[in-house]
Order: C-alpha cells, then sequence, then structure tokens
C-alpha cells in the first residue's frame, strides 16, 4: 500500500514537471532554444497567485488567472527583449542569454518580494479521500494536479493537430524557411508559443506551491531544471514526450527519495536521464525524422 | 512581372551574386541554368525574401520587394518551390496541402480537388504522412502546395532532382501545364536540356554573373551551353 502512496504522489508531482516541461518542449520546438529562464516564470507566477489572494483577498481561480495573464506577458515581452534580438546569432549566446534572464527574474523578485520564504496557501480547499480505512490518501491537491495537466495535455494536442494555428506552429518547427513561404509569420508564432509556454508555467507554479507551500525567489529553479530533464527524458520537441517524461520523473524521484536516498534522489533522477539518452538519444518520444532524396 | 535590377547578395564576406539582372514576363516559363554552385538557389532565395541584396532592386509585379520578408511575399502572388522539396515531413499530405493554403481563409475543396487532378497520387495518399512518400510523390505535394495560395509566379527549384527519369519527364508535363492554365513560371535547373525544351527563354548563370541569354531553343543550339551543360 505504501507503493501505491508514494507512487501517487510521484505522479503528482510529475504531472507539475509535465507542464512546466510542456513550455521546455514547445519553445525548444518552434524557437530552437533552451529557455533556462522557464523556471522563474513559474516563481513569478506563483508570487502573483500569493499575492492576489494574500493582499488583494480575492478568490483562488482569480489569482490563477492573474498569474497566466502576467506570466503570459512577461513571456512575450522576455522573448522580445532578450531573445528576438539574438535570432539567427549563435545558439550559445541565446543560452548564456537565458540564463542570464533567469537570474535576472530571481533577484527582481528578491527585490520586490524579499529573500524569505512565503507560506503559500493552496489553491485547492477539498479534503483528502482517505482510502482503505486511511491506509491510502489521494490529497485534493494530488485530483487537481493530475486533472489540470491531463486537461492541458489534451487541450495542446487538439490545439497543435486540429487548429490552424497550432498546424502553423507545427510547421514553423519542423522548417522555419518553408514556413515562412508559405506565409506563415515565424515572429508571431514564437511570440505565441512563448506566451501559451509561461501562462502553462503560471500553472504549474501555483500547483506546485499548493504542494510544497514554500515560495522563495529560488523556487522555480529546481523544478525547472528537472521539468527540463523530463523534456529531454520524453523526446524534446515532443508534447507527449513532454507528459510522459515529467510523470516518470516524478515517481522515480518520489520512489528514490522513500527507498534509495534522499540526499541523492536528484543524483539518482539525472542518472536515469543520461542512462536513457545513451540508450535512446533522441529520448523516449523524440523523433528521428530521416531524410528521403 | 518579375524584374531583378544589378541584385549584389552576400554569404558574409562571400560575393554570391555579383550584379544579376533579369526579368520574367507575364505568362512565360523562364529557364535559369547553370552548375552547382553558380548562385542559382540563392537567387531564388532574395526573390522570395530568405535572403536579401546588399544593392540592386527586386520588383515583382510593380512593387519593389528586394526587403520584403519572405512571409509577406505570397499574398502578392509570388510562390516558391525550395530547393530539396522542403514539405513539412511529419505533417500529413492532407495538413502541408492546408499549410499551402495558410494564406487563404479556409482551405477549399474546390482547389483540393484541383490539385488533385494534376496529382492523383497525393490523393490516395491524403492521409499519410508526408516522410513516407516516395522522392517524386514528395516533389508532387511541394508543388502542389504552392499551387494551394494560386500564385501568380512560381518559381521552381530544382523540380527534378533526385527523381527516375521517367519521374521528371512526368513533373515536366505538369509544369507544361500549368504554365498553360496561366502561371507563370521561373525555373532553376541542372537538367539544362529538360529545362531548355521547356523555356520561352533561359538565362545561363555561372559563379553569380550571368553569362548568356536567349530562347529556349537559341541556348539548346549554342555551342557554349552544349559544351558546358548538355554533354557536348
Amino acid at each position: 500500500m505504501q507503493v501505491l502512496q508514494y507512487l501517487i504522489n510521484g505522479i503528482s508531482i510529475g504531472a507539475v514537471y509535465a507542464i512546466i516541461a510542456l513550455g521546455y518542449t514547445m519553445v525548444y520546438g518552434i524557437a530552437k532554444m533552451l529557455n533556462f529562464a522557464h523556471g522563474d516564470v513559474i516563481m513569478v507566477g506563483a508570487y502573483i497567485s500569493f499575492c492576489v489572494t494574500n493582499y488583494l483577498g480575492l478568490p483562488a481561480i482569480v489569482s490563477v488567472i492573474a498569474a497566466m495573464g502576467v506570466c503570459t506577458i512577461l513571456g512575450i515581452i522576455i522573448e522580445k527583449l532578450a531573445y528576438k534580438p539574438l535570432r539567427g546569432t549563435s545558439s550559445l549566446a541565446v543560452l548564456i542569454t537565458a540564463i542570464g534572464v533567469s537570474y535576472f527574474l530571481q533577484n527582481a523578485a528578491q527585490l520586490i518580494w524579499s529573500s524569505s520564504p512565503k507560506n503559500f496557501t493552496s489553491i485547492v480547499t477539498m479534503d483528502p479521500i482517505a482510502l482503505f480505512d486511511g491506509r491510502l490518501i489521494i490529497t485534493g491537491e494530488v485530483l487537481v494536479t493530475v486533472l489540470i495537466s491531463a486537461l492541458v495535455m489534451v487541450g495542446l494536442t487538439l490545439f497543435t493537430g486540429k487548429t490552424k494555428t497550432g498546424k502553423a506552429m507545427r510547421a514553423v518547427s519542423e522548417d522555419r524557411d518553408a514556413a515562412q513561404l508559405m506565409g506563415i509569420n515565424v515572429n508571431q508564432t514564437i511570440s505565441t508559443t512563448f506566451a501559451i509556454g509561461s501562462a502553462l508555467a503560471a500553472i504549474a507554479g501555483v500547483l506546485l506551491c499548493s504542494t510544497v507551500p514554500t515560495l522563495m525567489p529560488t523556487t522555480g529553479s529546481m523544478p525547472g531544471i528537472r521539468a527540463f530533464t523530463a523534456a529531454v527524458l520524453g523526446g524534446i520537441g515532443s508534447i507527449p514526450g513532454a507528459m510522459l517524461g515529467g510523470i516518470l520523473l516524478g515517481i522515480i524521484e518520489t520512489l528514490s527519495k522513500a527507498y534509495l536516498s534522499t540526499q541523492f534522489s536528484d543524483a539518482i533522477v539525472f542518472s536515469v536521464l543520461i542512462i536513457i539518452l545513451l540508450v535512446k538519444p533522441a529520448g523516449l518520444l523524440g523523433k528521428q525524422v530521416q531524410e528521403k532524396v | 512581372m518579375l524584374k531583378i535590377d544589378d541584385i549584389h547578395v552576400y554569404y558574409g564576406a562571400i560575393h554570391a551574386i555579383k550584379g544579376v539582372s533579369f526579368e520574367v514576363n507575364d505568362g512565360e516559363i523562364v529557364a535559369l541554368i547553370g552548375a552547382n554552385g553558380a548562385g542559382k538557389s540563392t537567387i531564388l532565395k532574395t526573390i522570395s525574401g530568405l535572403m536579401h541584396p546588399r544593392s540592386g532592386s527586386i520588383n515583382f509585379c510593380g512593387q519593389d520587394i528586394s526587403h520584403t520578408d519572405a512571409y509577406k511575399l505570397l499574398r502578392t502572388g509570388l510562390a516558391h518551390v525550395p530547393e530539396g522539396r522542403r514539405i513539412f515531413l511529419q505533417m500529413t499530405v492532407q495538413e502541408n496541402l492546408e499549410m499551402g493554403a495558410y494564406i487563404n481563409k479556409e482551405v477549399s475543396q474546390e482547389d483540393l480537388d484541383r490539385i488533385f487532378t494534376y496529382f492523383p497520387r497525393l490523393k490516395e495518399r491524403r492521409k499519410q504522412i508526408a516522410g513516407t512518400l516516395s522522392g517524386g510523390e514528395q516533389q508532387m505535394l511541394a508543388m502542389s502546395r504552392a499551387l494551394m495560395s494560386h500564385p501568380k509566379l512560381m518559381m521552381l527549384d530544382e523540380p527534378s532532382m533526385g527523381l527516375a527519369p521517367i519521374l521528371v519527364d512526368q513533373i515536366f508535363d505538369i509544369i507544361r501545364e500549368l504554365h498553360k492554365a496561366g502561371t507563370t513560371i521561373l525555373l532553376v535547373e541542372q537538367n539544362a536540356r529538360k529545362a531548355l525544351q521547356v523555356a520561352d527563354r533561359a538565362y545561363v548563370l555561372e559563379t553569380g554573373v550571368i553569362t548568356l541569354n536567349g530562347t529556349g531553343e537559341e541556348l539548346a543550339n549554342s555551342d557554349d551551353v552544349k559544351k558546358a551543360y548538355l554533354g557536348g
């Protein structure tokens, strides 16, 4: 029964990683860059939600919408100011800029909200469900997290599969020049991608802090790196891959914390990544496209 | 319709196109032939806005487009089927065609039917992932995708590259048909013999400079062209 409990908690934290990983993977797929500031957008989202509920006294749902709105705008601004001018330059320059943006966001948050941790109140008010005479407990956070990440996954799949904008995104991700020749505005598509990724980051931030209630300016960085690992594990650029990678990572992390070692859990998680990449370099669901002549 | 006036194009420090001028008139098939690396594809990329000339001008239907972004040009009626087809390999045939109609409000069934009469093979394979098509089918898809937007001028870059002779014949038959249906065509080819057969006029490009021009027939009979491009 204990295993099942760990498994459920693992899936729950994994679902948060999955939502973050979706942001990484979409931006990578379309803009061909690793947005290492993505984790810090999560932190900003959580702070916005915290402020709206605690200082303005508004309901949780309003705080989530506010967080999504702020993060969407933040994502678009970051892309415009920091990344767009570097388009066409070396990917190393973009990567270093992304790390710079990450530090900028952390330090800005420290200035605004100070470095002392805030105690985030969970947005979920539902009582936990006890099964098997209380031996298995499913908290409201777990249910809401899993449900929302499933919804996000279905929504994104429909969006990229059925809508014109979504298909244009796939086209840009596959061949930027060819997409332009179809009349697709690549800059606008990249901007839209950042907007979607950042809105998802806001959701992830609120869910993350509802499960782990300590909110600090560095709150987003470690989950961000783990989610990046999840995206690579699942196959970067692949939406189902990000989902699978996130859940797997959450389970591995929780189980290794429970049965192996708490201190080494990150080392174990990253070792799994290394092993999988050695065996399957494109990640679990990553496609290796073969060109035909 | 299209007038290129003394364009110079660079790849960094490399001077790839050194003052090229030519024009394509309404209703013509114009071929641009030349060896590998002569700059043929660079010229097409510069016309379609994927690259920009450092100097000189490109005029399409009375508009200077030398510094217009690539994505705006399809709306002016200029379509470019790039070298190597560049279809979206992970999307289905149908989705590729939809991308071709991206600038239209919606994908019209009429357009699809028109395309499927040119290329019946694509109709059978419309649900298939484009990456699984054969080389010839991929070329057909690349051309169809460009046709979805009803271009006035279609630029084809090496449409016969890597195809079996029978498919090359098919592709050139279709080029003739498209032309008959009213599309103006700018054709870039290494297969000079084929290109000169269909072309009203042609230009010979050598390392970034146009060295010869004339009607397709004139060039096909010119000793210089015969020696250099038609195998004696």
